[in-house]
């Protein structure tokens, strides 16, 4: 049986508390925002992809009004806009504003002025004099003897770091001794693979409004993943007291990981609300944003053996990371890459050398699954060859080979481990092979003719969030308010974000289930850093784990609270009290057992503990979570491939998860078909090239020319299939894990087994363009 | 100031007047009396330009209030469609679905149902983009552009209209009023099909064929090609080879073969030349089998 099947509200879709006000246009996000008195601003920006500014002259700007911020007139402060590393592991090179610009559209000057037409016309009559540097767009020619430097000297725990050779940082890892663990290997296969760039392309660009307060202070609203790290960098940058930066909640139109660090936009804007005294509205245009943030790059060499019986022995990876013009979250980075290579499959014997490296273009940043799509991919593509080679089948070679239940698990990098609790994997694999008929796949290659099928799979997983029994360089804990209201109902508070997919709807259930009331009777608050907790951030999937940890933490307390005030005011024991729903009454009622007359709805409870001043019903608390739960997902994908256009069109999905508990089924569906889109488009379509001869976008930031796939490019819904595992989370909330990054992971190692299953070639770049497909099936043969 | 810094698409960062004539002869006086103005229809290509500063006209001439610039007109042996009629009043009319069914495919394939509603047929011709699917649409059905200007009014050939990329044969103070499009006969087949990098894609490649067939042989063929040139592309040595042939597969993979060869693409951001060159080659390969009525046995 079900251990879901004493859940009240939680497994069951209920309304969201934003949908209506999403749905009819009416929820205002940063970029929908405005103040009276408030003044636009623009930002100046690089037209050279490496350049030294020698002056910036102002004076042509004639509007009275307008005020314009230069370099010199932000703190000369050196930072790290991501705040989820200790200072060991957080490498600072960033500037409000730079007047050494890496990359075409890094933020020079800015200015503010009545209107978004008047501050335009005030940067357009500002002119920059710069000394154009030597530029480079390859990770590899960037470590070359030469090359120009992109960065001199940056900060590493408050001291001064010479960068050499343009790497940004690196990392090793050894355990076993994997020269002995390849010699034994039966079958050894080495591959180079390499990733592309890829825009996050979140509805929403960055955008900030910042009001300047009587006394010093700001008050922030932005899109932001984590509202506590933007204040403490706000604070670290401008030196304000904290307690006068106020950074309010205000809803996020998604943002794929591209938030977690504070967003270029909110300093500049700070520091010019705080120039111009007025409230300060900065939104990037798209094409400015397409110059804002991007994924990694990402080239690996890795190298997989296995003994004659198809166990894995041996493996190494070295990684290169083209991460642009700054570091973002670079070294840390370094750690996933590794983590989550070794927590797919045991490998008793591994080596890995991980550099990140600095280019001349767009800083990278995380991008949904953290580099875990990219390593997956390569991984979940070798596996296939490594599989071949041995003569098993891929299916039944992962399921030797994977980790699991009892396993130590350590993805999000080597100072963060536990121990697998829960583990759904088997039940993905064979339930997801059944349903595609995973073993009358076609044979690699057999077909011919212009249409040909094929059938692939991968599977993978993401962290869910950061935890572990012991600290490691990530921070990861949260925190929640929840407060029992004269009328019966509660509100939750937190600082957690909502990047659009639900997660404090799925928080709010959490408390209502533990009080047992429906969620109605659970109030979501637009909260801000004055009235939460700290929350580190909303990434790592750690949304309904972490968050949801947290807000059940409190909410048991808040229970425990209402026993004690009812049991006095009931004259009954607080632990033999019971509690009931009435959906009579629509009350929660609390009551002892057998004795008539004993019993209190929440509402009677808060009126009675007012009237006679017994405070309010309420707890807030912080919580660490105590482990790391992956939340493991399987792809089976059908494609078929046009080998006279190239055309690869996806027909039918077949998607398992295993998140533990399950909150809301649709919202969790949503993220796994959102996942496959993302994931489809990383393999056959994305890119975000530089042009080698301006050094810009070669789409100069056009969404015309960067494409992301509409629903049009999907399979038909009757053909696309998601399934959850029966399983549970002993640390999670009610069993719960995350799902939002899982649901992407091993999309393109799925759909690029599938490719090479239509057409017999594999490919080791990404995207896998039509122009390739066409050049490797040869044209004339497509036609035979 | 670099084009980084003057782009702005929140706003449209350039100064012009606006002019709203409710008849063509006042836009065609507009027109005449400020050189550097331009008529806007339904916006989708020009404004997207001022954004990006590419075109910064001093004057915008708005064509949606002039009447006689709207509608589809059934006239027996030809359609008539005014250049301001919106893409999906083309696409939604039943005479083009019926009648045009080409026209109805290369419409269809543009954008977004949104954009679509904004975008007119005349726009998409006047853009004189190589991709631009209505325009390839009309140059393979041989159909006319009717022109007024300063001197009355004129006609020219779908296929003689472009002069480049973004560049028509429409002098000062003239605009394109309507394109009267010849009703193919029974006798005729035709297919359009196209290529972008996702489902709503400006074209990669695309091809419209039109075969006027008797018994198993092409009478008359109109083969043009969209993306591979400065301008949409007739195929006249392609069209001439194919008359008088007995349609059959070694047929159209020969023709499909001068198709490939007879382009001279340049690589872009949404291909490189040699993709569009094969491509090409499949893709006649797959409209020459439609129109021409050999479904069913080209998938070998
Ligand atoms: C997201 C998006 C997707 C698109 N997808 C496609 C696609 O798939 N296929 C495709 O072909 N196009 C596509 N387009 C381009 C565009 O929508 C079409 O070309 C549309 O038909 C243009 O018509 P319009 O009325 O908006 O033209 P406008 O932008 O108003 O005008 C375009 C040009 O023509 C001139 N002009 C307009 N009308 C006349 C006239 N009567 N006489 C003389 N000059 C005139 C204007 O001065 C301007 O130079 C897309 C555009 C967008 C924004």
């Amino acid at each position: 049986m079900s251990h879901a099947s004493t859940l009240q509200v939680l497994g069951r879709d209920t309304p969201r508390q934003d949908g209506v006000a999403k749905v009819t246009g009416r929820e205002k996000y940063a970029s929908d925002m405005s103040l009276p008195g408030m003044l636009v601003a623009r930002v100046l920006k690089s037209p050279h992809p490496h350049a030294r500014v020698k002056s910036i002259d102002t004076r042509g700007v004639s509007d009275p009004q307008a005020v314009t911020l230069t370099p010199q007139e932000v703190p000369g402060i050196r930072f790290c806009p991501r705040l989820v590393s200790t200072p060991e592991a957080t490498y600072k090179d960033w500037r409000v504003l730079t007047d050494k610009p890496r990359y075409v559209g890094e933020p020079v000057a800015a200015v503010a002025a009545e209107s978004e037409e008047a501050a335009q016309r005030a940067l357009e009559a500002m002119r920059v004099e710069y000394e154009p540097l030597a530029a480079v767009y390859d990770a590899f020619a960037s470590m070359e003897e030469g090359a120009e430097p992109i960065h001199d000297v940056i900060e590493l725990n408050d001291q001064a770091l010479k960068v050499e050779r343009n790497v940004a940082c690196q990392m090793e890892a050894r355990e076993g001794d994997p020269e002995e663990g390849f010699k034994a290997a039966a079958h050894v296969v080495e591959r180079t693979y390499r990733t592309s760039r890829r825009y996050h392309a979140q509805l929403e660009t960055k955008s900030v409004l910042v009001r300047p307060e009587p006394g010093g202070g700001v008050t922030i609203w932005s899109t932001t993943q984590t509202l506590h790290n933007t204040r403490i960098l706000i604070h670290e940058i401008f030196g304000i007291p904290m307690g006068r930066i106020r950074v309010v909640k205000v809803p996020l139109g998604g943002s794929f990981g591209s938030s977690i660090q504070v967003n270029t936009v909110v300093p500049i804007a700070v520091a010019l609300a705080l120039k111009s005294r007025r409230p300060v509205k900065l939104s990037l245009t798209r094409e400015e944003d397409l110059h804002d943030h991007c994924s990694y790059q990402m080239v690996f060499r890795l190298k997989l053996g296995a003994d004659s019986d198809g166990k894995l022995v041996a493996g190494h990876l070295d990684a290169w990371l083209d991460i642009g013009g700054h570091q973002v979250q670079a070294y840390p980075l370094l750690g996933c890459v590794v983590g989550w290579w070794v927590s797919l499959y045991r490998l008793p014997h591994k080596s890995y050398v991980g550099k990140a490296v600095y280019t001349n273009k767009v800083p990278s940043c995380a991008f949904r699954g953290y580099g875990n799509p990219q390593i997956t991919w390569a991984v979940e593509t070798l596996m296939d060859e490594l599989a071949e080679k041995a003569g098993v089948d891929p299916l039944d070679f992962r399921l030797m080979n994977y980790i699991g239940k009892g396993d130590l698990f350590w993805g999000q990098g080597p100072t963060v481990k536990s121990i697998i609790q829960s583990c759904g994997v088997e039940e993905i694999l064979s339930r997801g092979s059944e349903m595609i008929d995973w073993y009358n796949r076609p044979k690699a290659g057999s077909q011919r003719g212009r249409y040909r099928r094929g059938v692939g799979m991968g599977r993978g997983y993401h962290t869910s969030s950061a935890g572990a029994p012991v600290p490691g360089t990530v921070v990861d804990f949260g925190g929640a308010m929840v407060k029992l209201n004269e009328d019966g109902t509660f509100d939750y508070v937190s600082a957690m974000m909502d990047h659009g997919g639900g997660t404090m709807d799925a928080n709010a259930k959490i408390v209502a289930e533990e009080l047992g009331v429906p969620i109605h009777k659970v109030n979501i608050v637009n909260a801000d850093t004055g009235t939460t907790v700290y929350d580190v951030c909303t990434h790592a999937s750690r949304g309904i784990y972490s968050g949801g940890g947290a807000a059940l933490k409190v909410a048991r307390q808040v229970k425990d609270k209402i026993r004690e005030n009812a049991a006095r005011l009931l004259d009954a024991y607080p632990h033999a009290l019971k509690f009931r729903y009435d959906p009579e009454r629509d009350q929660a009622v609390i009551y002892a057992e057998g004795v008539s007359g004993r019993e209190l709805t929440f509402k009677e409870l808060a009126y009675a503990m007012r009237h006679k001043n017994l405070g309010t019903v309420a707890a807030v608390d912080s919580y660490r979570q105590p482990s790391c739960p992956p939340h493991f997902t399987g792809y089976f994908v059908e494609v078929e491939v046009d080998t006279w256009t190239g055309r690869v069109r996806p027909l039918r999905v077949v998607a398992g998860a295993d998140i533990g508990t399950v909150i809301n089924p649709k919202l969790a569906a949503g993220q796994v078909h959102g996942g496959f889109a993302q994931g489809w488009s990383m393999v056959v379509n994305e890119d975000l090239p530089h042009d080698p001869a301006t050094g810009d976008l070669l789409n100069r930031g056009f969404l015309a020319d960067y494409k992301v796939p509409t629903t049009r490019d999907m399979p038909n819904l009757d053909d696309f299939t998601v399934f959850f595992t029966d399983t549970y989370e002993p640390t999670g909330p009610f069993g719960a894990k995350g799902i939002g990054e899982g649901a992407l992971n091993p999309v393109a190692g799925a759909v690029a087994n599938a490719v090479q299953n239509a057409l017999g070639v594999r490919f080791y770049d990404l995207p896998i363009t039509k122009d390739m497909i066409l050049a490797a099936v040869g044209g004339k043969e497509g036609q035979a | 100031m670099s084009a980084i810094n003057r782009q702005n698409t929140h706003i449209i960062p350039v100064d012009f007047q606006y002019h709203q004539p409710e008849t063509v002869g006042e836009a065609v006086k507009l027109l005449e009396a400020h050189p550097d103005a331009k008529p806007i229809a339904g916006g989708t290509d020009l404004v997207p330009k001022m954004k990006q500063r590419l075109l910064e006209p001093g004057h915008l001439v708005n064509l949606k209030r002039i009447r006689e610039l709207q509608g589809v007109e059934d006239r027996g042996g030809e359609v008539y469609i005014g250049a301001a009629t919106k893409l999906r009043a083309v696409e939604r009319s039943e005479t083009v679905q019926r009648r045009l069914p080409l026209l109805y495919s290369c419409v269809r394939s543009i954008g977004s149902v949104q954009i679509r509603n904004m975008g007119t047929l005349g726009g998409n011709v006047c853009n004189a983009s190589p991709a631009a699917d209505g325009a390839l649409g009309l140059v393979a059905l041989d159909a006319t552009v009717q022109v007024a200007g300063p001197g009355g009014t004129r006609t020219v050939k779908a296929g003689d209209f472009f002069a480049g990329p973004g560049k028509t044969v429409l002098g000062r103070g003239e605009l394109v009023t309507g394109f009267t499009v010849p009703v193919p006969g029974p006798d005729v087949g035709t297919c359009f099909i196209s290529v972008g990098r996702t489902a709503l894609d400006i074209s990669t490649i695309s091809i419209a064929v039109a075969l006027r067939m008797k018994g198993g042989a092409v009478q008359e063929a109109r083969v043009a090609l969209g993306s591979v040139a400065p301008t949409p592309l007739r195929l006249p040595e392609v069209e001439n080879w194919l008359k008088g042939r007995e349609l059959d597969e070694a047929t159209v993979r020969e023709a499909a073969g001068m198709v490939s060869g007879g382009i001279k693409p340049i690589t872009d951001i949404r291909g490189t030349a040699e993709y569009r060159r094969e491509a090409a080659r499949g893709m006649a390969m797959e409209a020459l089998t439609r129109a021409g009525g050999l479904e069913g046995r080209s998938q070998g």
